[in-house]
């Protein structure tokens, strides 16, 4: 064809587009080769008719947001061309790539609900290659997800949790343990201050209280604690003493139940700390650096104990990138445990 | 001479140096490092010496672009093992590299720490990456939050994962309710895959080399679209050692265990 020719026929080759509104209720239209390069729009557009006009604009999905959608249409609009090489496309997407990981992230939400899967297993691959080789608490703090588990679900599949009654003790009492050094960060920032922590401290207490005593000295640890809540100048004091009485209970759980459990010993001396911290809030002043490090000692001394229950298998396959060694702990026990 | 040449001939196939540079590979790559210097770095000829010293300084170097808990690990272990075998002078030049490593992660770890709203991944997504990790990293996944561990249990990544390793050895009855998790794990300590994947080292038969494997499977396509399903021959950490200083102990257990006590005298945690 010649040039002239190719200049008469372009105006009858005019662009189409389609129309697409999305969840904020913006309306845009797109070239159409670009958008029925997605499934679900091609779907809409050939099975229902849709977007051939303002009025008639396909509602795209809530997940996919007018930055994503520019983003996938950029994608889209160098894939659809069938003249690029498979080298240019393998380079292309690999700088598509480069982006947070938040954004990755919703990216591929959108992605998949707009059926494109190329670029949902790019964002996949993508992911996984971010996920790779990091510990839980590193992912966590990247895809910034909260740390719901416990610490036997953490090690088992969730269908098969342990029904041994030390193991729920345990497990309640870090849970507690973790909500107490949660609500301590954000009373930080708050100022809401003892009250809160009381309650937590309380909770333990009639708890470890309840379950040694079946409930009769729970009544006692309430009538402790109204007698907290109205004297604040008696605080100090009161924690001390009941750091004692926890120190005391922790004593008798430890010997009614099999060595094993020797490692709550460690615990008390851990909600020591705690305790003698919180006589410290009082002032207002808080030593932050001990609540990552004790979360790791805790964190470790669950290990620990559901590996002498066997749950070992789990924490071995991540030793595949440690080196097998020794270390001793803090607490001068000679029981190795496995390092950072 | 041609013995030294060898040494260090050796030492370039096995190439650690790229490996130094790649994230996942980092921590498996410091630790041959560490296994290689405390095994036999006395009796290596200057150049291979040199070479190794290279790669020592590199990795302390590259170490704040690593930033996870292995790869930190891993330095730790390889400066003690830099620390007893090096002579003075070096051994003071690599001390140095590591600690402006540990200043420079320092510095990196504060930066961090805004409250963001993450969007949460629906659980299909989410088994659909998870089904391009490695089981190490598919357990930590696990371990991570509720939605995530759920997502961990879907049978069908670990029946790809028992696939990968193990289906080119085991004949495994499959029946309809058969829990692959549990299979995998149990196939996986029986065949002591732990130690075996500890290295992050196959031999390729179609390339006779030994290589830094990419899922069990050699790095190379062609290699790969000739093995096919099969996996790579895992190797140990000595097995790889022993090539470099063409030694041929036996592999039994008191080598490894050897290993372990050796690395383990030497893997104190430093104190900050």
């Amino acid at each position: 064809m010649s040039e002239s020719d190719m200049a008469i026929i372009k105006p009858d080759m005019m662009k189409s587009y389609i129309w697409l509104e999305t969840s904020d209720g913006s309306i845009q239209q797109v070239e159409q080769e670009v958008a029925m390069f997605c499934p679900m729009i091609c779907h809409q557009v050939l099975q229902k008719g849709a977007g051939s006009s303002k009025n008639s604009a396909i509602s795209l999905p809530h997940k996919v947001n007018p930055p994503m959608l520019s983003l996938i249409f950029d994608y889209c609009r160098f894939h659809q061309l069938p003249g690029r090489s498979n080298k240019e496309r393998k380079v292309y997407d690999e700088k598509f790539m480069r982006m947070d990981t938040k954004r990755l992230c919703e990216l591929t939400s959108a992605a998949d609900s707009l059926q494109l899967k190329p670029l949902v297993d790019l964002t996949s691959r993508a992911l996984a290659r971010i996920i790779e080789g990091k510990s839980p608490e590193e992912i966590r703090e990247i895809f910034h997800l909260p740390d719901d588990l416990t610490e036997e679900e953490k090690l088992e599949p969730l269908k098969n949790t342990m029904d041994d009654p030390r193991i729920r003790l345990l497990n309640r009492l870090y849970a507690k343990k973790r909500k107490e050094l949660k609500e301590r960060a954000k009373l930080k920032s708050i100022e809401v201050e003892e009250r809160v922590d009381e309650r937590s401290v309380d909770d333990l207490l009639s708890f470890i209280n309840g379950r040694d005593h079946k409930g009769v000295n729970t009544s006692k640890s309430k009538k402790k604690n109204k007698k907290r809540k109205e004297h604040k100048n008696g605080t100090c004091k009161v924690f001390n003493k009941d750091s004692h009485n926890l120190h005391s209970k922790q004593r008798s759980v430890e010997e009614t139940s099999s060595s094993s459990l020797g490692r709550v010993s460690n615990l008390h001396s851990m909600e020591d700390d705690i305790f003698s911290k919180k006589a410290e809030f009082e002032d207002g002043y808080i030593d932050d650096e001990i609540d990552p490090a004790l979360k790791e000692m805790l964190d470790r001394e669950v290990e620990e104990f559901a590996r002498r229950l066997n749950s070992s298998w789990v924490l071995s396959v991540g030793q595949e990138r440690q080196p097998v060694h020794f270390s001793i702990n803090g607490n001068g026990d000679t029981r190795r445990l496995t390092d950072d | 001479m041609m013995i030294q040449e060898k040494y260090t001939g050796r030492y370039q196939n096995l190439k650690v140096a790229e490996a130094l540079s790649n994230n996942h590979l980092y921590p498996f790559a410091c630790n041959e490092l560490s296994s290689i210097i405390d095994l036999g770095f006395s009796r290596f000829p200057k150049d291979l010496k040199a070479f190794i010293f290279r790669d020592c300084l590199s990795a302390f170097r590259l170490l704040p672009d690593m930033n996870t808990s292995a790869a930190v690990s891993a330095a730790n272990l390889l400066v003690k093992s830099v620390e007893s075998a090096f002579p003075k002078q070096k051994k003071n030049l690599a001390v140095v590299e590591f600690k402006q490593a540990k200043v420079a992660l320092k510095r990196r770890s504060k930066s961090h720490e805004e409250h963001i709203d993450m969007p949460s991944l629906p659980q299909d997504i989410l088994v659909h990456i998870f089904s391009f990790l490695d089981v190490s990293s598919l357990l930590s996944s696990s371990q991570v939050s509720r939605s995530w561990n759920q997502a961990t249990c879907e049978g069908s990544i670990w029946r790809s994962l028992f696939d990968l390793h193990f289906n080119h050895k085991v004949f495994i009855h499959i029946h309809s309710g058969i829990d692959w998790r549990e299979a995998f794990k149990n196939e996986y300590i029986l065949s002591n895959s732990s130690k075996m994947l500890r290295s992050g080292r196959g031999y390729c038969s179609y390339c006779d080399s030994i290589v830094w494997h990419d899922n069990l499977r050699c790095p190379k396509k062609q290699c790969r679209l000739k093995s096919g399903k099969k996996p790579l021959d895992l190797m140990l950490i000595h097995q790889v050692v022993n090539y470099l200083l063409g030694t041929t102990s036996s592999s039994d257990e008191s080598d490894s265990e050897d290993e372990a006590a050796v690395r383990g005298l030497w893997a104190y945690p430093t104190l900050q």
